[in-house]
């Protein structure tokens, strides 16, 4: 197990290289500078600015100067934001996606987990279309209409929600959370619906059930490990779906997150902030792929044994 | 003339697969009358795209103006077409891009087999942890925001899972014993791989082109959004959405109705996928 992680962990390294070296190739390709357009600067001030800023260094030197300050955790100054540094603004602004990211994936997990459960175990009742049916409604509702039609009904017309902001009023994140986890709720749920029908059709369910088991138990101690086997493979690109998401839903709900930053930066072309955020976003989405590969190999003993 | 009539009946069981399911028919209905609709919209349309109203200004659907009008007085059902135009445009130019890449990529990478195939597809692991949305924004930056790169910065990061899929295919049809014929009577490897393997595999191709575009769909709806896809004077669904939040609380119609037409083509080409699923392959039902 222990060299299973070791070895992926590693592997990971030169994903998270590549991605760095993409990324900042594609920035300097990039027509006009980030002080090239609204106000003509005068050459020499230019100039000061390029030799400030090391934008006069031939290019590899600026990726490996680059790389080794990321490595200590300095992701440079931001290039719009004369008094700010990219690291402040990432420090500011990760937290807060993370923890919408994570409210958001408890929504998909208890909703979506709940509700698919429920489903598998009474096939082709109400108790099976009523939330499949809401499933592939949330499939359908992409998050930037979802939002929006929250805000309008529960902000706007009722009242019963704050509508913006994050951390200010006291139920002023619920709406956000549930308009990035809808989705993923969605298909969580018909995931674990059709990875429980399977199981549930086993033989050593009926063993189980032959042995006098209760019903819950047969469900909890033998048919969830292996039902939700699909949900967890799912959880890496929900991650990684989750925090691509933020835009949208940090722009809509206007909370100060680490994906507006990042879409400011792409309208502003603060080349240091695309950077840097690109390089953070990157580098939780590898990380959260390594968690769910090892999360199913130490659900899954024939893996573990496969892969050592 | 023997191969075509068998393969026109094997089509035909399909077809009447598909046929008993009312869902996927209903939604095969909706979307060939959406395309209709956005193919002859030039035409039909009942105002002309620029026509503005700026006495009447935003009014909600009536008579004249079926989902009604946007703050500049502009009919929004001619809005609507025209930004059907678009975003299914999108749609498919995108996802035919993905469609060749993600074939070729994977039949060669499946028929070619060994240290190729086992390079070809760690690239494509690679590929799959990277954020996506990240870099088609990231190429907006770079590249400017044109329609044409919207195209191919799609269809370039779609095609993982369809090269993927044919990949698996290639690799269980390449034991079969018929391509061993073919090799037997002395066909080049190039013509095994085009009269044979991509024909065999044309099942999973249908079924998850109608699947990626969806996401394609919601990608450049997504983009548009944001006010980096699609910009004026044009619009797509995407940005009639954006347009639609600035001003929804007085006029939530111009909200909802790209709302529910994005939503509404969404669920219908899912529908359809999944029909097309259980109906050209019986054998992976839907659950």
């Amino acid at each position: 197990m222990l060299s299973f992680i070791l070895k992926r962990l590693l592997s990971s390294i030169p994903v998270i290289f590549m991605v760095v070296l993409i990324t900042f190739i594609l920035v300097r390709l990039a027509p006009g500078g980030p002080f090239s357009d609204e106000r003509k600067v005068p050459p020499i001030v230019l100039e000061n600015l390029n030799k400030r800023y090391h934008l006069d260094d031939p290019v590899y030197v600026q990726f490996f100067d680059y790389i080794g300050n990321v490595l200590q955790g300095d992701f440079g100054p931001s290039f719009k934001y004369a008094n700010r540094s990219v690291s402040e603004i990432i420090y500011s602004g990760l937290p807060i996606t993370v923890e919408l990211g994570l409210y958001a994936l408890l929504v998909a997990i208890v909703i979506g987990i709940t509700s698919g459960v429920i489903a598998a175990l009474r096939p082709n009742t109400w108790q099976d279309y009523v939330p499949m049916s809401f499933s592939m409604l949330g499939i359908c509702l992409p998050s930037f209409v979802l939002g929006p039609l929250l805000i309008l009904i529960f902000g706007i017309w009722v009242q019963w929600l704050p509508v913006s902001g994050w951390g200010d009023a006291p139920f002023d994140k619920v709406l956000p959370s549930f308009t990035l986890g809808a989705a993923y709720a969605a298909y969580m749920a018909r995931l674990s619906r059709g990875g429980m029908l399977d199981v549930m059709s086993q033989d050593y369910i009926r063993t189980a059930r032959a042995k006098g088991l209760p019903n819950w138990l047969v469900v909890v101690r033998h048919g969830l490990n292996s039902g939700l086997a699909p949900v967890v493979t799912f959880a890496g690109p929900a991650a990684a779906g989750l925090l691509s998401g933020s835009f949208v839903v940090e722009s809509v709900f206007q909370i100060p997150g680490m994906g507006r930053f990042y879409l400011q930066a792409a309208f502003n072309r603060d080349y240091t902030m695309i950077l840097g955020t690109t390089i953070v976003f990157s580098v939780l989405i590898v990380l959260f792929n390594l968690l769910a590969d090892i999360l199913m190999v130490w659900m899954n003993p024939r893996l573990r044994h496969a892969r050592n | 003339m023997q191969e075509i009539e068998q393969g026109s009946s094997l089509t035909h069981d399909a077809y009447l697969r598909l046929k008993k399911n009312k869902l996927a028919m209903l939604s095969l209905y909706l979307l060939s009358a959406l395309l209709i609709l956005a193919v002859l919209t030039p035409w039909i349309a009942p105002y002309s795209y620029e026509q503005q109203d700026l006495e009447l200004g935003a009014s909600p659907p009536a008579v004249a103006h079926w989902f009604g009008t946007d703050v500049l007085g502009r009919d929004q059902l001619t809005r609507v077409l025209y930004g059907s135009r678009i975003s299914l445009a999108v749609g498919l130019v995108a996802t035919f891009v993905a469609l060749c890449i993600g074939v070729l990529y994977g039949a060669i990478a499946g028929f070619v087999g060994g240290r190729v195939d086992q390079v070809m597809m760690r690239l494509v692991d690679v590929l799959y942890a990277l954020p996506f949305a990240i870099f088609i924004i990231l190429l907006t930056v770079v590249f400017g925001r044109s329609i044409l790169l919207l195209f191919l910065a799609i269809g370039a990061v779609e095609w993982l899972t369809m090269a993927r899929i044919i990949r698996g295919q290639v690799l269980s049809l390449k034991q079969q014993e018929f391509i061993q014929a073919a090799t037997a009577m002395g066909q080049t490897r190039w013509q095994i791989l085009r009269k044979h393997l991509i024909p065999n595999a044309i099942g999973p191709i249908v079924i998850y082109t109608t699947l990626t575009i969806p996401s394609v769909i919601l990608l450049e709806s997504f983009l548009s959004f944001l006010g980096l896809g699609i910009q004026p004077p044009q619009s797509s669904w995407g940005s009639l959405i954006s347009y639609g939040v600035e001003t929804m609380e007085e006029y939530p119609w111009l909200l909802v109705i790209p709302g529910l037409t994005l939503s509404l083509t969404l669920f219908s080409l899912n529908f359809l996928g999944d029909g097309l699923r259980d109906a050209l392959d019986p054998r992976t039902s839907k659950d």
